[in-house]
Protein backbone atom coordinates (compact mmCIF):
# COMPACT_ATOMS: atom_id res chain seq x y z
CA UNK A 1 0.00 0.00 0.00
CA UNK A 2 1.44 3.36 -1.09
CA UNK A 3 0.51 6.32 1.14
CA UNK A 4 -1.14 9.19 -0.69
CA UNK A 5 0.95 12.34 -0.82
CA UNK A 6 -1.78 14.45 0.80
CA UNK A 7 -1.93 12.11 3.83
CA UNK A 8 -0.22 13.91 6.72
CA UNK A 9 0.25 12.92 10.29
CA UNK A 10 -2.58 15.25 11.31
CA UNK A 11 -5.01 13.47 9.00
CA UNK A 12 -3.97 10.13 10.38
CA UNK A 13 -4.42 11.13 14.01
CA UNK A 14 -7.84 12.64 13.33
CA UNK A 15 -8.91 9.60 11.35
CA UNK A 16 -7.76 7.17 14.02
CA UNK A 17 -9.58 9.06 16.72
CA UNK A 18 -12.81 9.05 14.71
CA UNK A 19 -12.49 5.36 13.96
CA UNK A 20 -11.78 4.60 17.60
CA UNK A 21 -14.85 6.51 18.74
CA UNK A 22 -17.16 4.84 16.26
CA UNK A 23 -15.82 1.41 17.20
CA UNK A 24 -16.06 2.00 20.91
CA UNK A 25 -19.63 3.30 20.88
CA UNK A 26 -21.56 0.11 20.02
CA UNK A 27 -19.45 -1.79 22.53
CA UNK A 28 -20.28 0.45 25.45
CA UNK A 29 -23.92 0.70 24.36
CA UNK A 30 -24.20 -3.09 24.35
CA UNK A 31 -22.55 -3.41 27.74
CA UNK A 32 -24.91 -0.84 29.20
CA UNK A 33 -27.95 -2.49 27.64
CA UNK A 34 -27.15 -5.84 29.24
CA UNK A 35 -26.24 -4.31 32.58
CA UNK A 36 -29.10 -1.84 32.72
CA UNK A 37 -31.98 -4.23 32.16
CA UNK A 38 -31.94 -6.63 35.09
CA UNK A 39 -34.96 -8.88 35.15
CA UNK A 40 -37.52 -7.84 37.73
CA UNK A 41 -40.70 -9.39 39.08
CA UNK A 42 -41.17 -13.13 38.96
CA UNK A 43 -38.21 -13.60 36.57
CA UNK A 44 -35.67 -11.84 38.81
CA UNK A 45 -32.68 -13.97 39.79
CA UNK A 46 -32.47 -15.32 43.30
CA UNK A 47 -28.82 -15.21 44.42
CA UNK A 48 -29.64 -16.29 47.99
CA UNK A 49 -31.38 -19.43 46.75
CA UNK A 50 -28.52 -20.10 44.31
CA UNK A 51 -25.93 -19.93 47.08
CA UNK A 52 -28.03 -22.14 49.34
CA UNK A 53 -28.58 -24.75 46.60
CA UNK A 54 -24.86 -24.93 45.83
CA UNK A 55 -23.79 -25.03 49.49
CA UNK A 56 -26.29 -27.74 50.38
CA UNK A 57 -25.01 -29.98 47.60
CA UNK A 58 -21.31 -29.36 48.18
CA UNK A 59 -21.48 -29.70 51.97
CA UNK A 60 -18.03 -29.63 53.47
CA UNK A 61 -16.28 -30.98 50.39
CA UNK A 62 -13.93 -29.08 48.10
CA UNK A 63 -15.24 -29.33 44.54
CA UNK A 64 -12.75 -30.45 41.92
CA UNK A 65 -12.96 -29.59 38.25
CA UNK A 66 -11.46 -32.79 36.81
CA UNK A 67 -13.66 -35.76 36.09
CA UNK A 68 -16.83 -33.97 35.06
CA UNK A 69 -17.32 -33.33 31.39
CA UNK A 70 -19.88 -30.71 30.46
CA UNK A 71 -21.41 -30.14 27.05
CA UNK A 72 -23.39 -26.88 26.87
CA UNK A 73 -23.54 -24.46 23.92
CA UNK A 74 -21.80 -21.10 24.41
CA UNK A 75 -24.47 -19.42 22.31
CA UNK A 76 -27.96 -20.85 22.74
CA UNK A 77 -30.19 -20.13 19.77
CA UNK A 78 -33.30 -21.22 21.66
CA UNK A 79 -33.35 -20.16 25.32
CA UNK A 80 -36.49 -22.24 25.88
CA UNK A 81 -34.54 -25.45 25.28
CA UNK A 82 -30.82 -25.28 25.93
CA UNK A 83 -29.21 -28.73 25.77
CA UNK A 84 -27.08 -29.60 28.80
CA UNK A 85 -25.11 -32.81 28.85
CA UNK A 86 -22.94 -33.97 31.73
CA UNK A 87 -20.74 -37.01 32.07
CA UNK A 88 -18.62 -38.17 34.96
CA UNK A 89 -15.35 -39.38 33.46
CA UNK A 90 -13.92 -40.75 36.71
CA UNK A 91 -13.93 -44.56 36.82
CA UNK A 92 -17.34 -45.87 37.86
CA UNK A 93 -16.81 -49.02 39.93
CA UNK A 94 -18.74 -51.20 42.33
CA UNK A 95 -17.14 -49.25 45.18
CA UNK A 96 -17.32 -45.72 43.83
CA UNK A 97 -20.04 -44.43 41.57
CA UNK A 98 -21.73 -41.09 41.01
CA UNK A 99 -24.61 -40.82 43.45
CA UNK A 100 -26.11 -37.57 42.36
CA UNK A 101 -25.85 -34.92 39.68
CA UNK A 102 -27.33 -31.45 39.84
CA UNK A 103 -27.90 -28.82 37.14
CA UNK A 104 -28.14 -25.22 38.35
CA UNK A 105 -28.89 -22.11 36.29
CA UNK A 106 -27.31 -19.29 38.27
CA UNK A 107 -29.67 -16.43 37.31
CA UNK A 108 -32.96 -18.28 36.85
CA UNK A 109 -35.70 -17.36 39.35
CA UNK A 110 -35.49 -20.90 40.73
CA UNK A 111 -31.83 -21.80 40.14
CA UNK A 112 -32.11 -25.56 40.69
CA UNK A 113 -32.97 -27.00 37.27
CA UNK A 114 -32.93 -30.67 38.17
CA UNK A 115 -31.31 -33.45 40.13
CA UNK A 116 -30.42 -36.90 38.82
CA UNK A 117 -29.55 -39.94 40.85
CA UNK A 118 -27.64 -43.03 39.85
CA UNK A 119 -27.28 -46.31 41.67
CA UNK A 120 -24.65 -49.03 41.90
CA UNK A 121 -26.60 -50.86 39.17
CA UNK A 122 -26.24 -48.00 36.66
CA UNK A 123 -22.57 -48.56 35.92
CA UNK A 124 -22.23 -45.17 34.20
CA UNK A 125 -22.92 -41.55 35.06
CA UNK A 126 -24.10 -39.56 32.10
CA UNK A 127 -27.27 -37.59 31.50
CA UNK A 128 -28.62 -34.90 29.20
CA UNK A 129 -31.60 -32.59 29.55
CA UNK A 130 -32.94 -29.42 27.98
CA UNK A 131 -33.32 -26.42 30.24
CA UNK A 132 -34.72 -22.92 29.77
CA UNK A 133 -32.80 -19.82 30.72
CA UNK A 134 -34.30 -16.49 31.75
CA UNK A 135 -31.21 -14.60 30.54
CA UNK A 136 -27.57 -15.06 29.58
CA UNK A 137 -25.85 -16.71 32.52
CA UNK A 138 -23.63 -19.48 33.81
CA UNK A 139 -24.89 -23.04 33.99
CA UNK A 140 -23.35 -25.09 36.78
CA UNK A 141 -23.28 -28.87 37.04
CA UNK A 142 -22.24 -30.60 40.23
CA UNK A 143 -21.70 -34.29 40.87
CA UNK A 144 -21.31 -36.16 44.13
CA UNK A 145 -19.51 -39.48 44.21
CA UNK A 146 -20.19 -42.30 46.65
CA UNK A 147 -16.79 -41.56 48.22
CA UNK A 148 -17.95 -38.05 49.07
CA UNK A 149 -15.90 -36.38 46.37
CA UNK A 150 -17.70 -33.43 44.72
CA UNK A 151 -17.06 -32.51 41.10
CA UNK A 152 -18.03 -29.15 39.64
CA UNK A 153 -18.14 -27.74 36.13
CA UNK A 154 -19.65 -24.60 34.67
CA UNK A 155 -20.21 -22.93 31.35
CA UNK A 156 -21.33 -19.41 30.46
CA UNK A 157 -24.26 -19.39 28.03
CA UNK A 158 -25.36 -16.41 25.97
CA UNK A 159 -29.01 -16.43 24.97
CA UNK A 160 -30.75 -14.28 22.39
CA UNK A 161 -33.91 -13.65 24.45
CA UNK A 162 -35.64 -14.93 27.53
CA UNK A 163 -37.02 -18.44 27.52
CA UNK A 164 -40.76 -18.11 26.96
CA UNK A 165 -42.11 -16.80 30.25
CA UNK A 166 -39.33 -18.43 32.18
CA UNK B 1 -55.54 -33.68 30.61
CA UNK B 2 -51.90 -33.85 30.02
CA UNK B 3 -49.74 -36.96 29.90
CA UNK B 4 -52.18 -39.03 27.87
CA UNK B 5 -49.86 -39.24 24.88
CA UNK B 6 -47.33 -42.05 24.85
CA UNK B 7 -43.71 -41.13 25.50
CA UNK B 8 -41.17 -41.43 22.71
CA UNK B 9 -38.37 -43.73 23.76
CA UNK B 10 -35.19 -44.69 21.93
CA UNK B 11 -32.66 -47.25 23.13
CA UNK B 12 -29.31 -47.52 21.38
CA UNK B 13 -29.34 -51.32 21.36
CA UNK B 14 -32.05 -53.67 22.61
CA UNK B 15 -29.89 -56.78 22.17
CA UNK B 16 -26.55 -55.80 23.70
CA UNK B 17 -23.67 -57.95 24.89
CA UNK B 18 -23.17 -58.12 28.64
CA UNK B 19 -21.34 -55.01 29.82
CA UNK B 20 -22.26 -52.85 26.84
CA UNK B 21 -23.21 -49.30 27.60
CA UNK B 22 -26.73 -48.48 26.45
CA UNK B 23 -28.02 -45.00 25.80
CA UNK B 24 -31.67 -44.12 26.36
CA UNK B 25 -33.43 -41.05 25.04
CA UNK B 26 -36.98 -40.36 26.16
CA UNK B 27 -39.34 -37.49 25.63
CA UNK B 28 -42.91 -36.97 26.73
CA UNK B 29 -45.41 -34.17 26.33
CA UNK B 30 -45.92 -31.84 29.23
CA UNK B 31 -46.82 -28.16 29.47
CA UNK B 32 -44.20 -27.46 32.22
CA UNK B 33 -45.98 -24.36 33.45
CA UNK B 34 -43.54 -22.58 35.78
CA UNK B 35 -46.04 -20.72 37.93
CA UNK B 36 -44.19 -17.51 37.03
CA UNK B 37 -46.16 -16.59 33.94
CA UNK B 38 -49.02 -14.14 34.18
CA UNK B 39 -52.19 -14.80 32.24
CA UNK B 40 -52.92 -11.51 30.41
CA UNK B 41 -56.69 -12.18 30.49
CA UNK B 42 -56.97 -12.45 34.28
CA UNK B 43 -53.78 -10.73 35.44
CA UNK B 44 -53.04 -13.67 37.72
CA UNK B 45 -50.11 -16.06 37.59
CA UNK B 46 -50.84 -19.39 35.94
CA UNK B 47 -50.47 -22.09 38.59
CA UNK B 48 -47.37 -24.23 38.49
CA UNK B 49 -47.78 -27.53 36.70
CA UNK B 50 -44.54 -29.38 36.05
CA UNK B 51 -43.19 -32.86 35.67
CA UNK B 52 -41.60 -33.61 39.01
CA UNK B 53 -40.25 -37.14 38.89
CA UNK B 54 -38.87 -39.70 36.46
CA UNK B 55 -37.36 -43.07 37.15
CA UNK B 56 -35.97 -45.93 35.09
CA UNK B 57 -35.59 -49.52 36.24
CA UNK B 58 -34.01 -52.51 34.59
CA UNK B 59 -35.62 -55.77 35.67
CA UNK B 60 -37.09 -54.03 38.72
CA UNK B 61 -33.74 -52.58 39.83
CA UNK B 62 -33.57 -48.81 39.96
CA UNK B 63 -30.89 -47.42 37.66
CA UNK B 64 -31.76 -43.77 37.22
CA UNK B 65 -34.00 -41.11 38.72
CA UNK B 66 -34.55 -37.53 37.67
CA UNK B 67 -36.30 -34.76 39.57
CA UNK B 68 -36.99 -31.86 37.21
CA UNK B 69 -37.65 -28.32 38.43
CA UNK B 70 -39.24 -25.33 36.74
CA UNK B 71 -36.15 -24.65 34.60
CA UNK B 72 -36.65 -27.82 32.57
CA UNK B 73 -37.91 -27.15 29.05
CA UNK B 74 -41.41 -27.96 27.87
CA UNK B 75 -41.99 -31.53 26.72
CA UNK B 76 -39.20 -32.81 28.97
CA UNK B 77 -36.38 -34.67 27.31
CA UNK B 78 -34.11 -36.96 29.26
CA UNK B 79 -31.10 -38.92 28.09
CA UNK B 80 -29.06 -41.29 30.23
CA UNK B 81 -26.78 -44.27 29.89
CA UNK B 82 -26.38 -47.49 31.82
CA UNK B 83 -24.36 -50.68 31.67
CA UNK B 84 -26.32 -53.71 30.43
CA UNK B 85 -25.48 -56.36 33.00
CA UNK B 86 -28.57 -58.54 32.70
CA UNK B 87 -31.66 -58.96 30.55
CA UNK B 88 -34.90 -57.48 31.67
CA UNK B 89 -37.63 -55.01 31.08
CA UNK B 90 -36.44 -51.41 30.99
CA UNK B 91 -39.37 -49.58 32.58
CA UNK B 92 -39.73 -45.84 32.66
CA UNK B 93 -42.11 -43.90 34.85
CA UNK B 94 -43.06 -40.21 34.79
CA UNK B 95 -45.07 -38.35 37.40
CA UNK B 96 -46.12 -34.71 37.51
CA UNK B 97 -46.95 -32.49 40.47
CA UNK B 98 -50.67 -33.06 39.98
CA UNK B 99 -50.27 -36.81 40.28
CA UNK B 100 -50.65 -37.74 36.60
CA UNK B 101 -48.41 -40.62 35.56
CA UNK B 102 -47.05 -42.14 32.38
CA UNK B 103 -45.12 -45.33 31.77
CA UNK B 104 -43.13 -46.83 28.92
CA UNK B 105 -41.00 -49.93 28.59
CA UNK B 106 -38.48 -51.66 26.33
CA UNK B 107 -37.28 -55.23 26.51
CA UNK B 108 -33.52 -55.53 26.86
CA UNK B 109 -32.09 -58.92 25.93
CA UNK B 110 -28.44 -59.39 26.86
CA UNK B 111 -26.86 -61.90 24.52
Amino acid sequence: MKPATSLTRRHLVAGAAAAGASLALPGTALAQATAKTPLVGPLAPNPVEFKKTMEQFIGGATPQAEGLQLDVPVLADNPSAVPVKAKVTLPITEQDWCEELMVVAELNPIPLACRMQFTADTGTAEAAVRIRLSQSQTVHVLARMKSGKVLAAKQAVTVAASGCGM
Amino acid sequence: MSMNKPARVWVSNEKPKAGDILRVRAQMEHVMETGLRVDPATGKARPRHILSHFEAKLGGKLIFTWDPGTSIAQNPYIEFTFKARHSGELTMFWKDDQGATLTASKTITVG
